[in-house]
């Protein structure tokens, strides 16, 4: 193994102006401006081995599609360095791009108005792909997803998941080094969502191709990477083994009840009687983090429901937004 | 990995040209409809230009036939940039949307792939209707004809249609810095119907302006000016091949600037 991608004190900053208020506001904008600095990315460091999965996540606006943009050469680091396969990829755009695939959400870069295998072609030469190549990656496809019935239909008469399905596979169509895929499963059903992540995870494999994956669903995070980065507002905030994290949080749950009786007094109650849980209130029910190693859920419903009346329950794997707070108040590394 | 020559460049354009030809064809009656607009928008072109001459036997000295060749040639040098260059159109939105950095991650230039992806065959109409004028206007001038003619007719009428191709470049490239671009692109394709005039009829304020600034007068009268007059050359015609280049220059580079900086919307 290898590094593929190497980054080192990566920041960037843009600058944002500050809009004044009001009309009053608004003219004087025109005449004198305010220009705030925002950090989108602070100081992140990572190094990423050929042939791995990363998951990147982080909440909206963490910085995640801003790293992916330099690690892809379309911006310029404001300080520090990145270099993948070894060259400055904002220098070398183009020679960069010879090596990357990318998937940016439901933006498709396929040519709307041609059949699938037409776009094929004309990647096939623009990224100069030899024949035996080509067609033996339009083989492996096969092997991996019904792709035929998808050949022959325009960009535009496709489904959702269709379309992120081929705009996958025209990513990894010219044998890339690294694929970013930004949120490949945002929108899909669950059937959808279990397809491409099959696929990715079998493309990964046969090819050895690096993956970055930013993603807001932790099932993507579990079935495909061995590695998270997690970061927000800029800042690196974890960077190791997805068992890592999973041993810690695999075991959180969170109970959701809904008790009879008005919300916020019970809910003080609760809090009173199970000493050491975290007791919010969310959307008209009362959350309770439970951790498993300490209590099971089923012991804390048992214990809830010789005090009081449910009328009814959730249960909930920990979200991403919770893993962040999680680490936040301090815990894994 | 080959080197990418003009010819790995021609081969993409002619493979995409030819899908979204393919591609357009298949929607008949948007080809059928578009095409018959296109042929009445060159008619009541016409039309409008014939009125205006039962009225005027000539304009400052210029005759009807000469300028119903101004006419045909500024058609004919504004096939281009209808034909090949009509995705400057969409640049405002593709860029205002966030979905121009779809464009920025392929290992082919930038500006040649955004503009690639569409074929305006409508153009080809007015292509149609351009040379008919300009032979039928050549035919009663009593111009001639020699190869030498012919080969300083095609020069010309491509330094035009470069000007024409590089003024909507730098107009569609405003919207990488300013987001109304569009009035930009507009006020230029108005301006370009002043193309077909002589300069001379203006007043020296605009002679300037069309020269120098918005350099429209090089779509048609000075190019032609050394078909039309060729004793009566001026210096500037002589020039508007090298004119052209250094314009279309000047337009890629601000073209490719401000594109090079896109940096996307959130997603």
């Amino acid at each position: 193994m290898s590094a593929i991608i190497e980054i080192k004190d990566l920041t960037k900053e843009f600058k944002v102006l500050e809009r004044r208020e009001g009309l009053k506001g608004s003219l004087q904008d025109l005449f004198s401006r305010n220009y705030k600095t925002v950090r989108a990315v602070d100081n992140v460091s990572m190094t990423i081995e050929q042939g791995e999965i990363v998951g990147y996540l982080g909440p909206n606006g963490a910085g995640k599609s801003t790293t992916i943009k330099m690690m892809t050469g379309v911006l310029e680091p404001t300080s520090g360095t990145i270099l993948t396969n070894g060259i400055v990829p904002y220098k070398n755009r183009s020679k960069n791009a010879q090596e990357i695939g990318v998937v940016f959400g439901q933006r498709t870069q396929l040519w709307w108005a041609l059949p699938l295998v037409e776009s094929f072609k004309i990647l096939k030469d623009i990224y100069q792909i030899n024949d035996k190549d080509y067609n033996d990656m339009l083989d492996l496809y096969r092997s991996l997803v019904d792709i035929d019935p998808l050949l022959h239909k325009t960009v535009r008469q496709m489904s959702l998941g269709q379309r992120t399905l081929s705009d996958i596979l025209a990513a990894f169509l010219h044998n890339p080094k690294i694929v970013f895929l930004d949120e490949p499963t945002i929108g899909l059903d669950v059937a959808m969502k279990a397809n491409i992540r099959k696929l990715i995870h079998a493309l990964n494999k046969e090819k050895n191709t690096t993956v970055i994956l930013t993603t807001h669903d932790m099932g993507d995070v579990d079935a495909l990477c061995q590695r998270t980065v997690i970061i927000d507002k800029g800042k690196m905030l974890y960077d190791n083994d997805i068992e890592q994290l999973k041993k810690f949080f695999g075991s959180y749950r969170i109970l959701k009840v809904r008790p009879t009786g008005e919300l916020e007094t019970q809910a003080e109650s609760i809090k009173n009687e199970l000493e050491g849980f975290s007791v919010r209130i969310m959307d008209d029910w009362i959350s309770i983090l439970v951790d498993e190693e300490k209590a099971g859920v089923m012991d804390v419903l048992g214990r809830l429901q010789r005090s009081y009346k449910i009328k009814d329950m959730q249960l909930e794997e920990i979200s991403t937004e919770e893993v962040i707070k999680k680490i936040y108040e301090g815990g894994v590394n | 990995m080959k080197k990418k020559d003009l010819r790995f460049y021609l081969r993409i354009y002619f493979k995409i040209l030819a899908q979204d030809l393919k591609s357009k064809m298949s929607y008949r009656a948007d080809f059928i409809i578009s095409t018959i607009g296109m042929i009445f928008t060159n008619i009541a072109g016409f039309v409008s230009f014939w009125i205006i001459f039962r009225n005027f036997p000539s304009i400052n000295g210029w005759s009807y036939y000469e300028m119903l060749f101004l006419y045909g040639f500024s058609l004919i040098a504004l096939t281009p940039v209808q034909c090949l260059f009509d995705n400057n159109w969409n640049l405002r939105i593709a860029v205002y949307s966030g979905d121009f950095i779809k464009y920025c991650f392929r290992p082919v230039n930038l500006f040649f792939y955004y503009q690639s992806e569409v074929f305006d065959i409508k153009g080809l109409g007015q292509l149609a209707f351009g040379i008919g004028t300009l032979a039928y206007s050549w035919h009663h001038l009593g111009l001639g004809f020699d190869i030498l003619m012919l080969l300083k007719l095609i020069v010309f009428l491509i330094s035009a249609s470069v000007v024409m191709v590089a003024l909507q470049n730098a107009a569609a490239a405003t919207c990488f810095w300013i987001q109304n671009s569009f009035y930009v692109l507009d006020l230029v394709t108005r301006f370009k119907d002043y193309a077909k005039y002589p300069i001379t009829i203006f007043s020296p304020v605009f002679r300037f302006i069309f020269t120098f600034i918005m350099p429209i007068a090089f779509i048609a009268y000075y190019p032609s000016l050394v078909i039309l007059r060729p004793d009566n050359i001026e210096i500037l015609s002589l020039f508007s091949p090298v004119i052209a280049v250094v314009f279309f220059w000047i337009s890629y580079k601000i073209w490719m600037h401000g594109a090079l900086r896109y940096n996307g919307t959130g997603s």
